[in-house]
């Protein structure tokens, strides 16, 4: 058998005396995708900086074709063919998908002072270079035009026409609706058929039980174990994820009683706006979860964002426990009792250079204050209260500004700061994006805790898994219309996409 | 992972140290400098810049900027000049206050509402409020005083904002420490203050979380408006005259001085007490220059390079700047531009 492509062995670091990896070891054969897993602070990213050259490791050895190599800095990695493909993308917007391509290398022309771009020779090297993975994208478009999909296979096509034999990809399904996710894997496979070695992080399992051949698991540091595919399961997957197990979430909920919601909470008559959704019905009752499943850009998103006031709505009436609110901004959303947690929390959820004192009190001054100043101990009595409550962990204490907090405890500061608000509804986005497994689970019970004291939950996502486990009735929108109505015991996840592909229930 | 409180507290630390390496060695150069009488005059001086800088940093920490401060003053002043004897002095020093205070106003009308960007926004009020003041005054420079004799008692009380002291202090020192001990409770302390730094750090967060963020905005912008108000009528007092061509540049003076106590362009950080070291460091080493008879160009050129110098070490600092790093990678290769969408879609 030859050689691994990739060995890294023994690895450790430490931060200012922190083990932050001890002895962890894996490897990588040529045309294989290997998984790495581990909930946030498990290890993966300091891995990867390793291997990038971004950190040096303190102990342990780095392999390629089993010759041991030195990796000081990003650029030995990339002279080795080792390349990142971060979440975040770095390009151009305004230039073309070929001068992206190549970029620092364009092909030059205009005799001996050669000071002309080759514009022919430059888009015939792109379409080659695009044609070894089968892409179909004009050399031509320019990058801002293409979709998020797009310019991660771009990305990687980048990284394989310089010579890439080991790709990193951190997270690249977090921003993909269910058929992009399904392209970006065919590219995979291109990738693999090539003799790649991938390296595979994601926080969505199912992800990784279709791509990866091999899937290694870190967790806190400690390499738990490194398994093929055919020997695990979701749970046990889960389980040494976490070092705990965590029961089956629908099964809990299958044997709970069907809950008995209270009166109507948050009914919406006739909402519509033109481009986004069009005369949207729906009710959610105090104490229920009502899931709204819709594939990207099916204006779920604006949707919710109309109902609070984020973003005004052309016609429509909302009603909050049954009376009219007139919700022409966000302070309106937030004065009728509705609270709204964003998509994406570190843009629109938190002041990240704010303490987490701060950030759960934002909404809640008028409480906080007498004679227009705050009242410091009452603050700090009420924030202390959601943190215990949201079991909301930081390293540095209640004043950690929220930019050091995990996703997970990002996220429960975002809703903690909506209960302190005391709302009666709450619009959730995307609950759990780019958050782990744990904190996942963790986020749920509090759902269902609230809900359980009366809140009504819309949750909005795009995640079927966690609609399915979560709501007690889901609703599903496609192109900007309801098209089903499903109660928990009906839904099945073949309904649930049928009708958030536009199919008739 | 640094503590962030650690990290304010060595700024100030760094700020108290340069200003005290400045006062040292112009002492040792000048034997002027280190009396009390030109301590004291040199405190007169600064109230103007230190008046607007106090609101120009809870402007900038609420994520705003105000070039227009400068001939927002002058304007006042004109306004107090042309109209004493029309209206009396206290009234047109009262409508100069109120006109600034509009000034400011609309600044943040066309900033918050209209949705123009600040630097255009107040860098064409700063043309228009200083065209203002030359086409009032004619150009001119206008005595502020009772020429005919029928005002005395007024313009005794006006003399007094420039001249009179308070608790031991001259006047303009004294609202200067006054104002500067409320906007700091303010911060503090109030809704207000949280709001500056909540919309500052995050605008769209903040909106989203329920906050008034335009009509914080735009409060922020009318105090700026009206701390020029406050500031024009100490002037116009003090110098007995009212000037269109006064505190020409002098926003420049003040932003510099935000920015070397710790002011971010960005919004969201800082503080008034980083903001007030920086006015004395730039005043003492102004001072100290003039007293050395250093031109005022050179003095100029002073001010420019403590601005970028201390921005810069800053920015190395937090950067981990690596200096072996740097030469290794600095080869001519070209940059990609970096577009995450979280920063595409931040204004």
């Amino acid at each position: 058998m030859t050689a691994p492509l990739l060995t890294m062995q023994h690895i450790v670091k430490s931060f200012y005396g922190v083990k932050v990896l001890d002895d962890v070891s894996i490897d990588l054969f040529a045309g294989e995708t290997l998984a790495l897993l581990g909930e946030n602070g498990a290890g993966k990213s300091t891995l990867i900086k390793i291997l990038n050259g971004d950190y040096r490791r303190d102990g342990g050895e780095i392999l390629i074709d089993g010759q041991p190599v030195n990796i000081d800095a990003p650029r030995d990695a990339e002279n080795l063919g080792i390349r990142m493909i971060y979440q975040e993308l770095h390009y151009a917007p305004e230039l073309s998908v070929a001068e992206n391509l190549l970029l620092g290398a364009l092909p030059r022309r205009g005799g001996a002072l050669n000071w002309l771009i080759d514009w022919q020779q430059m888009n015939r090297q792109a379409h080659e270079a695009l044609a070894l993975l089968n892409v179909d994208i004009a050399p031509t478009t320019k990058m801002r035009d293409l979709s998020v999909v797009e310019r991660e296979i771009i990305e990687i096509v980048k990284a394989l026409s310089r010579q890439a034999r080991i790709i990193v990809m951190d997270e690249p399904t977090a921003a993909l609706t269910p058929p992009e996710v399904q392209r970006l894997f065919g590219i995979i496979r291109g990738l693999q058929a090539r003799g790649v070695g991938i390296i595979y992080i994601s926080h969505r399992l199912d992800e990784v039980f279709e791509i990866a051949g091999r899937i290694t698991v870190l967790r806190d540091g400690k390499h738990v174990g490194t398994n093929p595919r055919a020997e695990v399961t979701h749970q046990s997957l889960v389980q040494m994820m976490v070092g705990r197990s965590i029961e089956d979430r629908a099964e809990v909920r299958a044997q709970s009683e069907a809950i008995t919601p209270g009166a109507v909470a948050l009914e919406v008559r006739g909402l519509s706006k033109a481009g986004a959704f069009n005369t949207i019905d729906l009710q959610v009752r105090a104490g229920e979860i009502v899931g709204l499943f819709g594939l990207l850009g099916a204006g779920h998103t604006l949707l919710t964002q109309a109902i609070f006031g984020a973003i005004k709505s052309d016609s429509g009436t909302i009603l909050v426990d049954g009376t009219p609110a007139r919700i022409a901004s966000p302070q309106d959303g937030q004065r009728a009792g509705i609270g709204f947690v964003p998509l994406d929390r570190k843009v629109n959820g938190l002041v990240l250079d704010m303490s987490v004192r701060k950030n759960i009190t934002l909404s809640n001054w008028r409480v906080l204050t007498r004679f227009g100043a705050f009242q410091r101990g009452l603050e700090m009595q009420h924030s202390r209260n959601w943190v215990d409550q949201l079991g909301i962990r930081m390293a540095g204490g209640i004043e950690t500004h929220t930019r050091y907090l995990s996703g997970g405890n990002q996220q429960k500061v975002v809703l903690a700061r909506w209960l302190e608000a005391n709302v009666r509804v709450l619009l959730l986005n995307e609950p759990t994006w780019g958050v782990d497994v744990g904190a996942r689970s963790d986020i749920y019970d509090q759902l269902e805790a609230l809900a359980a004291q009366g809140l009504a939950i819309l949750m909005v996502s795009s995640d079927i898994e966690e609609v399915l486990s979560v709501s007690h009735r889901i609703l599903t929108i496609y192109k900007g219309r309801l098209t089903g109505e499903f109660s928990q015991s009906d839904a099945t996840q073949e309904k649930l996409l049928h009708a958030a592909a536009g199919g008739q229930s | 992972m640094r503590s962030v409180q650690m990290r304010s507290v060595q700024e100030i630390a760094s700020l108290v140290v340069m200003l005290v390496i400045i006062v040292v060695v112009m002492s040792a150069a000048s034997p002027v400098f280190f009396t009390t009488r030109n301590l004291e005059n040199t405190l007169l001086d600064i109230t103007t810049v230190g008046i607007l800088a106090i609101f120009t940093t809870m402007l900038m920490i609420g994520g705003g900027l105000d070039l227009s401060i400068g001939s927002t003053l002058a304007l006042g002043g004109v306004i107090v000049g042309v109209y004493q004897e029309a209206w009396g002095i206290l009234p047109a020093a009262g409508a100069a206050i109120l006109v600034c205070g509009l000034v400011g106003l609309i600044n943040g009308f066309l900033v918050t509402y209209v949705g123009i960007n600040p630097l255009i926004t107040t860098l064409g009020m700063l043309s228009i409020a200083r065209g203002v003041a030359f086409v009032l005054a004619d150009g001119l420079t206008i005595p502020v005083f009772d020429l005919q004799g029928t005002q005395t008692d007024a313009y005794t009380l006006f003399t007094q904002f420039g001249e009179g002291r308070v608790l031991g202090l001259d006047t303009p020192v004294a609202v200067m420490l006054a104002l500067f001990v409320l906007a700091l409770l303010v911060m503090q302390f109030t809704p207000y203050g949280r709001a500056m730094y909540a919309i500052g750090g995050n605008y769209q967060a903040s909106n989203l979380a329920g906050l008034a963020v335009r009509r914080y905005r735009m409060i922020a912008y009318m105090l700026s408006g009206l701390s020029a108000g406050v500031a024009c009528v100490l002037l116009t007092s003090r110098l007995y005259a009212a000037d269109p061509r006064a505190a020409t540049g002098m926003e420049l003076t003040v932003i510099t001085a935000a920015v070397l106590g710790g002011i971010s362009l960005a919004g969201g950080k800082g503080t008034l007490i980083g903001t007030m070291l920086g006015v004395l460091i730039l005043s003492a080493l102004m001072n100290g220059m003039k007293l050395l008879s250093t031109s005022t160009d050179a003095q100029n050129i002073a001010l420019g390079l403590v601005l970028l110098l201390a921005v810069g070490l800053d920015q190395i600092r937090q950067r981990n700047f690596n200096i072996m790093r740097f030469l290794r990678s600095s080869r001519l290769v070209p940059e990609v531009a970096r577009v995450s969408p979280a920063e595409g879609s931040q204004s």
